[in-house]
C-alpha cells in the first residue's frame, strides 16, 4: 500500500456500521484475537475519511479484535485511501484480503452482491467471480443472493460453517417461517453441517411431496420425538423423517425383521436382505472359531425349512 | 383427423433467435438448409468452441433461444449408454446427430449430462452415413437404431428436413431399422414422405395427463401425440411408445388408466411394435440441477433409494405397484402388444410378467425378433 498517505485516528472514530467494503463477516478467529491482544495492531488498516469520520475498507477483523479487547480510544495509525474511485479501492481490498485467507459464504456473498453494484458484467465475469471461486451458472447468483437477505441469526450460522453451501440452496426457497423453525430446531438440537444438511433435504422432500410448508412435517416428526423422549432427540428425529418419506421402505423392512425373527438365528448367524431391497441376491455369513461352532452353524442353517427361504425372499 | 396439410404438423418446436454456426460447418449442405429456412435468425459465426468456452457463449447467446450447428467429430453411432449389468438393458444403437432439445421437461436427464448448453445439431450427415454404411456391413450384424436419445427426434424437423433422408437411408437397410421417439407432432416431412417407408418406426413418449401437463414443457399433449400417431400409423409407419419416465404421485393409477385407455382410441394393438416402461430414475448430482431449473416441480421428492448402478430410483415395491399395473391394463386392451422394461432388476421383470430375460443380449433378442416379426408382416 506504498502509494497510500497515512494517518492516524482513534478507534471509536471508526464507523463499524458502515460496510461499503464488506469484507470481514462472522467470528473473529481465537487467534486474530489473541494476536492483538499480545502485540497489537502492527498492519495499519485502510481507512476512507467521510463526513462522519472514518470507513473501513481493508482491515476490520484488526480493528474489530482491537475494539473487543476495550481499546476504544486506542490511537490507529492507517492508510489513507482517497476518496473516489471505488471500484479500485475495492479490487484492492478484495485481493489483500484473498491473500490473507478464504471467505466464508456469507461474505463470498456480500461482496459479490456489492460487486454487483459496482462492476460491470465482463469485469465481473473476468476477475470478481474467478476471485470469489463463483461459478458462472444461475445456480450461483441465486446461492449468493440468497444469504445476502438472509436474517442475521441465519447469516451467523451459516458464516460459522453449520449450515453449508448445499443446505444453503435447498433453504433459499424457504419462507421466513419456515427459517425460524429451522433455526430454532438448529439452536434446539446443536444439529450442524452433515446430520444438518440430512435433516433439511429430508423436510424439503416431505413438504415438496406433499405440498405443504416445510414447517409440517418438522412440526410432525418434532411431536413425535419429542412425546416419546421429551426433547428433540436429533438420532430420534432423523429416524421420524426417515419412515415418513420411505413409508413402503420402513413397512418393508419390519416386515424382513419380523421373518428374520421366526428363524431364530444365533447372534453368530447374519442373513441379510440386500440394501434396500434392490436386486433378489441375500447374504448369509457367520462366524466361528472351532469345529463345534461349525457343526452347530451349519446344523442350525440346515433345519431351516425351504417354506421359510421363500417367505424371506417373497417381494409380494 | 387433421389433414396431411395441417399447419401444425409441418411447425417446428423451436425456431431459434440466434444461429451460431461453427466455421468448420459453415459450408455443408444442412447449414445452408436450416439457414434458408431461418431467414430471420441473427447467425453468428464461431470457431469450434472448447468445453470451457460455453460458460461464456452462454452470457452471450440464450441457451433457450440459440441453435448451435457444429461438425461431429466422433463416432455417429454409439451404444446406448443403458446402465450397470445390474440392470437389464436392450443394447440399442443411438444415431448421435443432435443434442438437447428446447421441450423442457423437468425430468430430463440431459440437464445433467450436456456440457454443451445450446442445441445443437450435426450437420456433416455423409460423415454419419458412411459410419453407418461401415457398421451395417459388417456381416452377422443387426441394429437397432434411434436419434431421439440426446435430443427428440423430430421436435426441429421442419427445420433440418433430416427424417426424411433417414428414412431414405434405412428404407434400403436390411440388417437394421431405424426409431424416431418425440413428444412433438412435427410430422410433415414423415407424412409427406413419398418412398416406400421400410425400417422405420416412429414412437412416442407417452405418461400420465397431469405429468403432461406440469413436467413436460412444450411438448405436445398426449392426445395430439397420439393423433399423430394414427396418422403416421397410415402412412404406413410402425408405431413405438414409450412410458419413460413413470411418475409415482397421489392419483397415479386413475391418470395413467386415462392414457392407456386414450391409446387405444387411436391405436389397434397391432399397429404398436412395442411399448418400453420405465420408472423414473435419475443420477444423485441431477437432484440439484434438476431443482434448480425446475423449483416447482416435486418429482425429486419421494421414495427413492440408491439403485445398484448408483442412480436414484423409485423402492422396488413402488416401482413393482407402478409396473404391475401399467402392463395389466395395457394388456387389457392388447394382450397380443410386446412390453418391455427399461434399465430394470430382474426381479422387476419376474414379478410383473412372470419371465425375466437372462441377459441383456436376450433382451435385445426379443426386441430384434419384434422387428423382423414385422418385417415379415410387410
Amino acid at each position: 500500500m506504498a502509494d497510500f498517505a497515512t494517518g492516524s485516528c482513534r478507534l471509536a472514530e471508526i464507523d463499524f456500521r458502515e460496510r461499503a467494503f464488506p469484507f470481514s463477516f462472522g467470528q473473529i478467529p481465537p487467534r486474530l484475537l489473541e494476536s492483538i491482544s499480545k502485540v497489537g495492531l502492527l498492519q495499519p488498516p485502510l481507512l476512507q475519511v467521510t463526513a462522519k469520520g472514518y470507513r473501513i475498507v481493508c482491515g476490520r477483523r484488526r480493528l474489530e479484535a482491537l475494539r473487543r479487547n476495550g481499546a476504544a480510544d486506542a490511537a490507529i495509525k492507517f492508510f489513507a485511501a482517497p476518496a473516489g474511485n471505488l471500484k479500485e479501492l475495492f479490487r484492492r481490498a478484495l485481493w489483500e484480503n484473498l491473500s490473507q485467507r478464504e471467505f466464508n459464504l456469507v461474505e463470498t456473498a456480500d461482496i459479490y452482491n456489492k460487486a454487483l453494484k459496482i462492476f460491470s458484467e465482463e469485469e465481473l465475469r473476468l476477475e470478481l467471480k474467478p476471485a470469489l471461486k463463483i461459478p458462472g451458472r444461475q445456480r450461483f447468483h441465486k446461492r449468493y443472493q440468497a444469504i445476502a437477505a438472509f436474517a442475521p441469526e441465519l447469516r451467523e450460522l451459516i458464516a460459522g460453517g453449520i449450515i453449508d453451501s448445499e443446505s444453503v440452496d435447498i433453504i433459499s426457497e424457504w419462507n421466513d417461517a419456515e427459517l425460524k423453525s429451522l433455526i430454532g430446531l438448529i439452536l434446539e438440537t446443536g444439529l450442524r453441517r452433515n446430520k444438518l444438511r440430512e435433516v433439511i433435504n429430508r423436510l424439503d422432500d416431505l413438504a415438496r411431496r406433499d405440498q405443504v410448508s416445510v414447517c409440517e412435517p418438522l412440526a410432525a416428526a418434532g411431536a413425535v420425538v419429542s412425546a416419546a423422549e421429551g426433547r428433540i432427540d436429533i438420532s430420534a428425529l432423523r429416524r421420524q423423517l426417515q419412515i415418513r418419506l420411505y413409508p413402503h421402505l420402513t413397512a418393508a423392512r419390519k416386515n424382513f425383521a419380523e421373518k428374520l425373527a421366526k428363524l431364530s438365528l444365533p447372534a453368530n448367524i447374519r442373513l441379510e436382505a440386500p440394501p434396500d431391497f434392490e436386486g433378489g441376491e441375500y447374504s448369509l455369513s457367520f462366524k466361528f472359531s472351532d469345529r463345534r461352532q461349525w457343526q452347530e452353524a451349519c446344523e442350525k442353517l440346515n433345519s431351516i425349512v425351504p417354506e421359510d427361504i421363500d417367505e424371506i425372499c417373497s417381494r409380494s | 383427423m387433421k389433414s396431411v396439410q395441417d399447419p401444425d404438423y409441418g411447425r417446428a418446436l423451436f425456431y431459434p433467435a440466434t444461429v451460431l454456426v461453427e466455421k468448420e460447418a459453415a459450408d455443408y449442405p444442412l447449414t445452408e438448409t436450416i439457414l434458408s429456412r431461418l431467414k430471420k435468425a441473427r447467425v453468428v459465426f464461431v470457431k469450434r468452441p472448447a468445453a470451457s468456452d460455453f460458460n461464456h457463449l452462454t452470457e452471450l447467446y440464450s441457451p433457450q433461444t440459440t441453435l448451435f450447428l457444429a461438425r461431429h467429430r466422433g463416432r455417429f453411432l454409439k451404444a446406448c449408454p443403458g446402465t450397470a449389468e445390474s440392470y437389464r438393458c436392450c443394447l440399442y444403437q443411438i444415431l448421435h446427430l443432435g443434442l438437447g432439445c428446447n421441450i423442457g421437461c423437468s425430468y430430463c436427464v440431459l440437464q445433467g449430462y450436456l456440457n454443451n448448453p445450446f442445441i445443437t445439431q450435426f450437420v456433416n450427415l455423409d460423415d454419419a452415413f458412411a459410419e453407418l454404411d461401415a457398421e451395417l456391413a459388417q456381416p452377422g450384424v443387426f441394429c437397432r437404431i434411434g436419434t431421439g436419445e440426446f435430443t427428440d427426434s423430430l421436435f426441429m424437423d421442419p427445420l433440418t428436413g433430416l427424417a426424411p433422408r433417414l428414412i431414405d437411408y434405412f428404407s434400403g437397410s436390411k440388417n437394421a431399422i431405424l426409431e424416431l421417439k418425440t413428444k412433438s407432432v412435427a410430422i410433415a416431412n414423415l407424412l409427406d414422405y413419398p418412398g416406400e417407408i421400410g425400417e422405420t418406426i416412429v414412437s412416442w413418449s407417452l405418461n400420465a395427463p397431469r405429468v403432461t401437463a406440469r413436467e413436460e414443457g412444450f411438448a405436445a399433449s398426449i392426445t395430439e401425440r397420439l393423433q399423430a400417431a394414427a396418422r403416421c400409423r397410415e402412412r404406413g409407419y410402425r408405431i413405438g411408445l414409450h412410458f419413460d419416465p413413470l411418475l409415482f404421485f397421489p392419483g397415479w393409477e386413475a391418470e395413467y388408466r386415462q392414457t392407456v385407455a386414450e391409446i387405444f382410441k387411436y391405436l389397434k394393438g397391432a399397429d404398436i411394435i412395442w411399448i418400453s416402461i420405465g420408472a423414473f430414475r435419475f443420477m444423485p448430482q441431477v437432484k440439484e440441477v434438476l431443482r434448480d431449473n425446475h423449483p416447482q416441480s416435486n418429482i425429486t421428492a419421494g421414495e427413492f433409494i440408491r439403485g445398484r448402478d448408483g442412480k436414484q430410483r423409485y423402492f422396488s415395491a413402488v416401482r413393482r405397484q407402478l409396473y404391475r399395473f401399467l402392463v395389466t391394463e395395457i394388456k387389457s386392451y392388447a394382450p397380443e402388444v410386446f412390453i418391455y422394461f427399461c434399465m430394470e432388476d430382474q426381479c422387476l421383470w419376474q414379478d410383473t410378467f412372470g419371465y425375466a430375460p437372462a441377459d441383456n443380449a436376450e433382451l435385445g433378442r426379443w426386441l430384434d425378433e419384434c422387428c423382423w416379426r414385422y418385417a415379415a408382416d410387410v
